[in-house]
């Protein structure tokens, strides 16, 4: 009896695996890839390398679709469909970068002042996308997104003139000072920035099931209508949590300058899709704060190995989107209900 | 038509909604299919129309034995059945609304509305139910609407007619109206089956009873073998609840006054609304649903802005105010959608109880919570208002109607706040909990609390009411005090903007 | 200022914005009205983009390359119908799922398939030519605008009274709009809401389809990775702003594809190239807060 119940709570995860693995298995046969070479060059590509330098970059991606998704999940968690970690992101990875380049003073201090401005940065573009739902009545949803793009081509523009380095030839802004770089874990080339990814973990943990303030984001999250007849101060709980998703995107702003690129390049928090698989990252495992670091490690892997599938087998290393997006579809409609989508639609009377 | 229905069973899940029930609906005979809620009545015909599947047994239509794969199926049996939330589409035209699922088609599919008209012209002439087939339907009154559902019936030409509780938000007129239009159909050779909980309308037009109780069936007999009491002894299983006994007690102070409020609503605006409300007394709000009761409550919980007038809970004025500062000041709420306002049904019953709660100190600690300390109010709610549950851990959701509402109840209950405000309390829930709802509510008036109780149903407001304020088109249209309150007063005000001391024209006949 | 409106240059440019929002955007009113909330549009449109490339690649005529992208399209579409609707995904997870899935597929084929990253172009791409209408050339301003345009454009203006006419008479438009506004009362009637559903994200793919044609085949005879470029996301808007209605939509298609085509103009006069980009998505953005204020003032009664 308990066996039977096991399997059939088992069985359709079975058969879902069995769907995506059938899925990039005609991929991978559509592109003619040797399927043994394909398979261990992702799982070199994902966790292998010279002294583990592959996995090294896995955990270093982990780091800030990790970030990205802790953020994504606290504006979730509490019914807002803010999909607007993108523009957060860059506005904190511009942030960050400019103000290492032209606050003077000990590094340290610059570290610190540019981190505190890249945090302020994304919550205010958050912000601006909750002011226009509570205020304008714009649903958060598309104007969280539409939010992305000005500063996409703000930031572009900053370092593509006021701020570029020309000699470099490249449409990027100058090194941050080299004092400011985030240090390397002893013997390796993965940076510290990791850590500042776990210490986000931690907090959204303690916050979403510890604190009052939690609490109340949960309530709201689940049902906004609730929220509000028990009086809670539903305003005031959506632009806080809007604020806090924002700082954090923006902290991954910051990690990705001081951490991997060292300089704001035009791009680079974009064209990786961060915050897009952040979301993802999120949805995965419906939105359970203790899982999302493993998601985003899941999805880091899946990126790096399809890097490591292309120089092993020649498979478009693209398959890895592909990949994303097949899981999500499955798995979506297997953990169903994690999304409350009446709510998202709404008329933006929050 | 005649049918038969053959040992019937409906499983949701492991629940048993309907256990093995044999009934025969005769042409030409109103069937009144009577039981509280969740008796398994309304799935018995959902089974019947193709809405449900049924796990065992038969549905033998004229000695033919019948299965349906989709209501369709069943609407093509001739089977119709007025839904008790309407099925119908508020966007779209009288017209539009009739033919949709079963439009008359030229070519493409572009459908024939001159031949839908031409038919719509016979059936009303013949059966003398007419709605204005160009307006739309957002604009009609509820009654308009219910004439447009059996329009809809009558133009898939059914010759059963199935109505779920078709009188729950009719006025009297109206009500008569409809039964009017049920004893020319019983009249024309139409099988009709009337699920309803309201004896007096069985008592009036029907010409079988059949009484469902948990899933069963438990009689079915011609009205004329049996009797009110007997049908009412068969709907409870057992002996009627005792008349509530109510202590005479003076009220106190004015806890909340209310003073020429006017809240925007689509249409009409509500108001202007004046009262006072008591320490220790009941004032009841009885009204059709509809009449603007909806927005006076969410002016005085403060869910909305009103437009206009004054409101103030023990002389501190409050109509500025936000929700939560309103309860703070002690303003508590029960409000009449449990699934959405009441509950959030993803969360655990422990944050359930402690939501909205402004105790702070003795959930948290600082910005942290005391989960044990949430835990343990938790049970306290489940053993004092004893509800059925695994836990406090439990999810919302796995609760039982009448059990989700006695945790609302208890959770708004338990504030002890001097005003309370509750909005059909009892909507939809068993008879054991609307007793003990009943109780609890009688209770706090009797240690002095004010209480707001609005409700549609008019057995609910008559028995707890001390006063009784009725709305009618956004105002009040009379009070009537607890006392000498009678269903004639309260019905004929419900139907008036007049608050004539006798009854309007046309409400002589009702029972 | 002045001038550059009057500009015929600048007049017979705007179709070619206007046409594939307005395209996606129908698409998405069919699924509005349906009560599909379907914000894939963008991923719709690329498929589509990419698909039209291929058919006109590899068939030689624009036709069947517009053909293949309305295919591929309605299996988007499908797609969406499984998770969304069968599989009971949540609408918008499936949504951003097939936006990753689009821009995914895509960039992999293009790179499986025609074996280059980034864009694809090859004379061997026959994209669609510019009709010229006789008399209605000469008329000013309007005629540079009506005239010369691909067939899709002439597709796209014809799509919106038909739909108008669809949704207001045709027993399929009728049940999409119950489906949307009251989907128990379908399935009371024994119509299933999600077949009707179904049929309108079909239709809404094949919509789509055709306006990614209309960037890959008509304005360009090339693919570029990601080069919907947000268009999608603005027609959502579009299709939220107006609730799905027909000509409302016309307008702010007609609006939205306006400016994105001035800030085309603008980019040789000087002002940088990031600000000119930026213009289609302020424009989407101070649109969708006027009327998004505008309404909500009107829903509180301060207006009336």
């Amino acid at each position: 009896m308990a066996a039977h119940g096991t399997m059939r709570a088992v069985l359709p995860w079975v058969i879902t695996l069995l769907w995506i693995a059938a899925i990039i298995l005609a991929l991978l046969l559509f592109v003619g890839a040797p399927l043994g070479e394909a398979l261990s060059g992702f799982w070199q590509g994902a966790f292998g390398g010279r002294r583990h330098a592959y996995l090294m970059a896995t955990l270093s991606r982990t780091a800030l679709i990790t970030g990205m998704a802790i953020s994504v999940m606290l504006s979730f968690r509490a019914g807002l469909f803010n999909i607007g970690g993108e523009g957060q992101l860059v506005a904190g990875g511009l942030a960050a970068a400019l103000t290492a380049i032209l606050l003077p003073g000990p590094p340290l201090l610059v570290l610190v002042a540019a981190i505190l401005a890249a945090m302020l940065a994304g919550a205010l573009w958050a912000l601006l996308a909750g002011v226009l739902q509570l205020y304008m009545g714009v649903p958060l949803l598309v104007g969280s997104l539409l939010l992305n793009y000005p500063v996409r081509y703000l930031a572009s523009y900053a370092v593509a003139h006021p701020f570029r380095d020309v000699p470099s030839g490249m449409v990027q802004s100058h090194l941050v000072p080299q004092e400011t770089w985030l240090a390397y874990f002893p013997g390796t080339r993965l940076d510290i920035g990791i850590l500042f990814t776990l210490a986000a973990t931690a907090f959204a943990l303690v916050y979403s099931y510890w604190t009052v303030h939690g609490y109340h984001t949960r309530l709201n999250g689940l049902s906004a209508d609730f929220a509000r007849t028990v009086g809670l101060p539903v305003r005031r709980l959506t632009l806080q949590t809007l604020a806090i998703s924002g700082a954090i995107a923006g902290l991954v702003g910051a990690i990705a300058v001081f951490g991997i690129h060292h300089r704001y390049i035009d791009g680079m928090l974009v064209q990786p899709l961060y915050a897009w698989t952040g979301i993802i990252a999120v949805l995965l495992v419906g939105m359970v704060p203790w899982a999302v670091p493993l998601s985003g490690f899941f999805f880091a892997a899946v990126q790096t190995g399809a890097a490591g599938m292309e120089r092993a087998a020649g498979v478009p290393k693209e398959i890895a989107l592909v990949i994303q997006a097949v899981i999500i579809l499955f798995v979506a409609s297997r953990v169903s209900g994690a999304l409350s989508s009446k709510e998202g639609r709404g008329d933006g009377h929050a | 038509m005649r049918i038969a229905l053959n040992g019937v069973t409906v499983r949701f899940g492991l629940v048993t909604a309907v256990d093995g029930v044999s009934l025969g609906i005769e042409p030409g005979e109103i069937h009144a299919l009577v039981g509280e809620n969740g008796a398994g009545k309304s799935t018995l015909m959902n089974m019947l129309f193709g809405l449900v599947k049924p796990a065992d047994g038969t549905i033998v239509i004229d000695g033919v034995e019948r299965r349906w794969a989709s209501p369709q199926d069943a609407i093509r049996a001739g089977l119709g059945m007025v839904h008790q939330h309407f099925m119908l589409q508020d966007s779209m035209s009288v017209l539009e609304n009739i033919v949709l699922c079963a439009e008359p088609v030229g070519r493409f599919g572009f459908v024939d509305f001159a031949r839908a008209r031409a038919r719509l012209d016979a059936i009303a002439e013949s059966h003398g139910v007419s709605v204005d087939l160009d307006g739309q339907l957002g604009r009609l009154s509820v009654g308009e609407r219910q004439a447009v559902e059996i329009l809809k019936v009558l133009y898939r030409e059914a010759d059963l007619l199935i109505l779920d509780e078709p009188t729950a938000v009719l006025t009297p007129q109206e009500k008569d109206r409809l039964f009017d239009t049920l004893r020319s159909f019983r009249a024309a050779g139409k099988a009709i089956v009337l699920i309803t909980h309201k004896l007096d309308e069985v008592m009036e037009i029907a010409d079988r009873v059949s009484v469902m109780r948990a899933g069963r069936l438990v009689a079915s007999a011609p009205l004329a073998e049996t009797s009110k009491e007997e049908i009412a002894r068969g709907i409870v299983g057992g002996v009627l609840p005792a008349p509530r006994a109510r202590r005479a007690q003076k009220p106190g102070e004015v806890v909340l006054s209310v003073d020429a409020l006017t809240v925007a609503r689509r249409g009409r605006d509500v108001g202007p609304v004046s009262f006072d409300l008591r320490a220790g007394e009941i004032v009841g709000i009885a009204g059709v649903s509809g009449n603007g009761q909806a927005e006076l409550v969410r002016a005085l919980t403060g869910l909305e802005r009103p437009r206009s007038g004054a409101v103030s809970l023990r002389g501190e004025r409050i109509e500025g105010r936000s929700v939560g500062e309103r309860r703070s000041l002690g303003l508590s709420y029960i409000p009449e959608d449990r699934q959405r306002m009441g509950l959030a049904l993803g969360a655990s019953v422990s944050d359930n109880a402690s939501a909205g709660r402004d105790d702070r100190r003795s959930f948290a600690a600082g910005p942290f919570l005391k989960l044990s300390a949430m835990a343990r109010f938790a049970r306290t709610l489940i053993e004092n208002y004893r509800i059925r549950v695994a836990g406090p851990r439990a999810r919302a959701a796995t609760m039982s109607g009448g059990n989700k509402q006695k945790l609302v109840v208890g959770r708004e209950l338990s504030r002890a706040t001097p005003l309370v405000i509750a909005e059909n309390p009892t909507w939809g829930v068993d008879i054991g909990a609307i007793d003990f709802i009943h109780g609890e509510l009688m209770r706090m008036r009797d240690a002095g609390h004010a209480i707001l109780l609005i409700s549609t149903e008019l057995d609910e407001v008559i028995a707890l009411s001390d006063r009784i304020l009725v709305m009618y088109d956004g105002v009040v249209s009379g009070e009537v005090a607890g006392g000498e309150a009678s269903r004639e007063r309260v019905g004929a005000l419900m139907t008036s903007r007049a608050a004539a001391p006798s009854g309007p024209e046309g409400m002589g006949e009702v029972a | 200022m002045l001038d550059l409106l009057l500009d015929p240059s600048f007049a017979a440019s705007i179709p070619r914005f206007v046409t594939p929002i307005l395209l996606a955007a129908l698409g998405g009113a069919l699924c509005e009205r349906a009560g599909v909330f379907n914000i894939a549009l963008e991923g719709f449109l690329l498929t589509g983009a990419f698909a039209a490339v291929l058919g006109a690649y590899y068939s030689g005529t624009p036709y069947l390359g517009a053909a293949a992208a309305m295919a591929a399209g309605m299996a988007m579409g499908l797609v969406f119908a499984e998770f969304n609707l069968r599989r009971d995904g949540d609408a918008i997870v499936v949504s951003i799922a097939i936006n990753l899935l689009a821009a995914g597929l895509t960039t992999f084929l293009l790179r499986a398939i025609f074996n280059v990253t980034g864009a694809f172009s090859d004379p061997a791409i026959v994209g669609f030519g510019a009709i010229r209408l006789p008399l209605i050339e000469d008329i000013p301003v309007l005629g540079p605008m009506l005239s010369g345009q691909s067939i899709l454009f002439y597709a796209a203006l014809a799509s919106v009274p038909v739909l108008h006419v669809f949704l207001a008479r045709h027993r399929l438009g009728l049940r999409i709009r119950a489906a949307g506004e009251n989907a128990e009362a379908l399935r009371a009637g024994g119509v299933s809401p999600r077949r009707v559903q179904l049929l309108a994200l079909v239709g809404c793919g094949a919509l789509c389809g055709l306006g990614g044609a209309q960037l890959s085949i008509a304005n360009v005879n090339l693919f570029v990775e990601n080069m919907s470029a947000g268009r999608g996301w603005i027609a959502v808007v579009a299709v939220l702003l107006t609730r799905g209605r027909p000509w409302p939509l016309f307008c702010i298609a007609l609006l939205f594809g306006a400016v994105d085509s001035l800030s085309f103009r603008v980019q040789g006069m000087g002002l940088a190239q990031q600000f000119t980009d930026m213009m289609p998505y302020l424009a989407t953005l101070t649109v969708l807060i006027v009327l998004s204020w505008w309404r909500a003032r009107r829903a509180r009664g301060d207006v009336s």
